[in-house]
């Protein structure tokens, strides 16, 4: 998306009312400080823009207006009267919708079904005479979409508009988007702004999540900035002269944890990418020592994910682009040892690094199976003993190991991962938002984890948080768009200062 | 406001997996008995006549234990697919393959001593059904087709098959037109274990829950088989040949479905008809996921299915209740069992504020 389309003439609603009025919310999850006294105005016909990086509160917020979660303090009024959501059905009873990046369609069903789905008027539904409401809502909203379709045949976009039309048919007063453009094309973010626009237009007040700075500053009438689960800004777009400046309130600069850090020997190259084209991502090269870390930095959906995945086996990259610990993508990859190998430590730990239902032996085995063989046969005591010896040594609680995946909070699931993947004694780690949601002792622990770990491999670190990266990495790259923008060592304070303006995409100063 | 709401647990339910399965039977067999009463039938009666065809009569429990066997070696076959999420609703067809194949080698080679007629029939019977359920399993790989539906269509195919085997090519000349092969040679006869009217398919049967248990317990394979249930995704990223891990389990369902074909054809018909398609496949399905697709809770569940077939015949025999209700039991079953697991995650508890 390299030209927005341009923002039509306000109209004037200057001081109107606000629809929804949040006053001090705050919430907990365990020792996390989600939401920490949040106070925030909601106006009709107006835009607000909700801006911050991943884990400082954007959903956490939303997700208690939408009557998802129950605020631990704070009061929410709508309309000047102070309410209360059991769920998010009463939430959307007072007219506050929320527009989700995964959608809740029925896929067999046809757009006037699904925008109509809980409110038929009797038993008997006449289609025709749904289609038609759903026809006259789409034209009065200028959307542009056919009741009939099949919602299954529809793209991205197109069931995006049909969850916008549910909400509208619900008569909802304010709509929260929730990363709306995340799934979309370029062409269909066009028609997503235009239709907001038509919305605020009639009166609307709409939320849009984001931490896309281009598309806050390109719709936004009202921008809030949320770090770590404080309101750090409220600022209109004609108060802020760059991207580069909303990057600065948004990322921050004030360091939150640090480690001692000693430089270890950098030894033999583990990771290698050489011009890697495709999956998204455009001339990608980047090297890795054993003995360094090297992080990976930008705002979330930059090509992060897919830079990832393809290292680490999950999707398939072009020909002769990566090499693992000397070999070829291929040739690695067709018969990797479980020692002294590649550990990958994704950001889904429960979906994808462990086995929700299963308990911590069959985890452990997960990745560290082939060294418990013998012959056809499984040394299950083996693996006990030694996850037991696990357990112990990296303190993860309650310390039991029948107990399942699913029953360890995020920080003894991690330290669970990262046991288990530094049991296999790897060459090249590769750590994926590594400390995402832990409180401050787990996250320190981690990172003493990792830094111990450079003395046997290589750690690709890639995370959303600056201070993260500054602290363990040797290197950092900062990822735009799918690219490397700039690839400099963390010695460099110039370049280090400017990692704000690289993860918005400036270059040219 | 309903004073209920429904609360997500903390911690498994423990004993509850027993609970959820005996409330599912509870339920199922107090709907079947009114819908006695809805057929203008008295409940009552109705009650106590599957009570004597059941476990109140010693012939009707012992024919109860042979209906058990393919039950049991058919929902092994399930389960172990089922444990990697890979959906086998063909062992009804498996279960034919394997009645042909070992039927093949019984007409094929009538003069062979027992001691190596019935492994070359049991092989056969293996073979068949393994590789029929293979077919599903590549087109899964290959073609991304759903398995729950070439699986299902395959069942119409095996079925048609051993038809057009009994009416045409193997079809008895001495049969005055009936269906059926000849008679087996002595030698291809499972026989009874010793003076009993239990047959040598038992044993059959603990070779293989033992095996399939201590495959599962103590393997790499049988881990990674667990491991690979989580889906294609995790597969890749612990480093599972999925591919295989499907082929392979689709396989060994085949031929334990195949085994049971082998054994009901060779122990109880003596040969091959179309009667030998009773539906022990699908009833197999139901027994898996009572037993939560556990060996030793399979063999008890297959025990419970099978006598209740055996009451329900009596049933109809004594109540002319119509022959669906037999069905239409074991439906209602599978489905409040599937229904009940809700309570494994969610409990209900009153209603907060």
């Amino acid at each position: 998306m390299d030209q927005l389309p341009a923002r039509p003439p306000r109209l004037a609603l200057p001081d109107a009312e606000p629809v929804v009025a949040l006053r001090g919310l705050t919430k907990r999850f365990g020792k996390v400080l989600a939401n920490d006294q949040i106070t925030l105005e909601i106006r009709p016909g107006r835009i607000k823009a909700l801006l911050g990086e991943n884990g400082a509160g954007k959903s956490t917020l939303m997700g208690m207006l939408a009557g998802r979660l129950v605020p631990d303090a704070g009061r929410m009024e709508v309309h000047g009267r102070e309410v209360r959501f059991a769920s998010a059905r009463e939430a959307i009873a007072a007219g506050i919708g929320m527009v989700y990046q995964h959608f809740m369609l029925v896929e067999a069903m046809t757009v006037a079904e699904n925008v109509l789905l809980g409110q038929e008027p009797g038993f008997f539904l006449s289609p025709r005479d749904m289609e038609r409401r759903v026809a006259e809502l789409a034209a009065q909203y200028r959307l542009d979409i056919d009741p009939r379709a099949r919602v299954g045949d529809l793209s991205m976009g197109e069931k995006q508009l049909v969850e916008i039309l549910k909400l509208l048919a619900r008569d909802s007063r304010v709509l929260i988007f929730d990363e709306p453009t995340a799934v979309l094309t370029p062409a269909e973010t066009f028609r997503l702004f235009e239709a907001l626009w038509s919305m605020t237009a009639q009166g609307k007040a709409v939320v849009f999540i984001s931490h896309k700075l281009e598309e806050v500053l390109a719709i936004a009438d009202e921008i809030a900035v949320l770090r770590s689960g404080k309101v750090e800004a409220e600022l209109r777009p004609e108060e802020i002269g760059s991207k580069a400046d909303l990057a600065r309130i948004m990322i921050g600069k004030d360091v939150l944890l640090e480690v001692d850090r000693t430089a270890a020997e950098v030894r033999e190259q583990v990771l290698d990418i050489r011009n890697l084209n495709g999956l998204g991502l455009t001339d990608i090269n980047l090297d890795l020592q054993r003995g360094e870390v090297l992080a990976v930095v930008g705002v979330a959906g930059n090509g992060q994910k897919a830079l990832v995945e393809a290292v680490c086996g999950l999707t398939q990259p072009p020909k002769d682009t990566i090499f693992i610990l000397g070999k070829p993508w291929r040739e690695y990859y067709a018969d990797p040892d479980w020692k002294h190998t590649l550990s990958y430590i994704p950001e889904d730990r429960l979906g994808l690094a462990t086995m929700r239902n299963k308990n911590l032996v069959d985890n452990m085995l997960l990745t560290t199976r082939k060294g418990f063989r013998s012959g056809p046969l499984l040394q299950k005591a083996r693996a006990v003993a030694d996850t037991r010896e696990l357990v112990r040594k990296y303190d993860i609680k309650p310390g039991r190991v029948r107990v399942l995946a699913w029953q360890l909070s995020g920080g003894n699931l991690q330290k669970a991962v990262l046991a288990r993947e530094l049991y296999r004694e790897p060459r090249l780690i590769v750590a994926e938002q590594p400390t995402q949601g832990l409180d401050v002792a787990a996250t320190e622990e981690v990172w003493r984890r990792l830094l111990d770990a450079r003395d046997m491999a290589g750690i690709l670190l890639v995370t959303g948080d600056l201070n993260e990266a500054l602290q363990l990495a040797d290197r950092v790259a900062v990822m735009y768009r799918g690219r490397v923008v700039a690839q400099f060592p963390v010695t460099d304070r110039d370049q280090v200062d400017k990692i704000g303006l690289y993860m918005a995409g400036v270059t040219d100063f | 406001m309903p004073a209920l709401r429904v609360i997500k647990r903390d911690e498994p339910w423990r004993g509850g997996a027993l609970a959820i399965v005996l409330g599912a039977l509870a339920f199922s067999l107090g709907a079947g008995i009114l819908m006695l009463a809805a057929q203008g039938k008295s409940p009552v009666q109705g009650a106590v006549v599957l009570w004597q065809g059941t476990f109140g009569n010693v012939f009707a429990l012992e024919d109860a234990l042979r209906k058990s066997v393919p039950i049991f070696l058919c929902s092994l076959g399930v389960a172990v697919a089922f444990r990697m999420q890979v959906w086998n609703i063909g062992a009804e067809g498996q279960f034919a393959l394997g009645a042909i194949g070992a039927t093949w080698a019984a007409l094929t080679f009538p003069g062979l001593p027992k001691i190596v007629l019935l492994p070359v029939m049991f092989l056969a019977a293996l073979l068949a059904g393994g590789l029929w359920a293979l077919i599903p399993a590549w087109l899964k790989l290959k073609l991304k087709v759903s398995e729950i539906i070439t699986t299902l269509m395959l069942n119409y195919i095996a079925i048609l098959l051993l038809d057009y085997l009994v009416f045409g090519v193997w079809k008895d000349p001495t049969s005055f037109g009936f269906p059926m092969t000849p008679e087996f040679s002595p030698a291809a006869i499972l026989g009874p274990i010793g003076g009993t009217r239990l047959h040598w398919g038992f044993a059959v049967c603990l070779v293989a829950g033992v095996g399939l248990w201590a495959f599962f317990r103590f393997t790499l394979l049988g881990y990674e088989l667990k491991a690979g249930g989580e889906g294609a995704r995790v597969a890749r990223y612990a480093g599972l040949p999925y591919g295989f891990l499907v082929g392979f389990v689709m396989t060994v369902s085949g031929a334990l479905a195949g085994l049971a074909g082998c054994v009901e054809t060779s122990a109880v018909l003596g040969r091959l008809q179309p009667s030998l398609m009773a539906g022990y496949g699908y009833t197999a399905i139901v027994v898996a996921w009572l037993a939560r697709l556990e060996p030793l809770p399979i063999a008890l569940a297959s025990f419970l299915l099978a006598v209740l077939r055996v009451g329900v015949e009596n049933l109809q025999l004594e109540m002319q209740i119509p022959a669906a209700y037999g069905m239409i039991m074991e439906g209602l079953i599978l489905l409040s069992v599937l229904a009940g697991q809700f309570f494994q995650t969610f409990r209900l508890g009153r209603r907060e504020g």
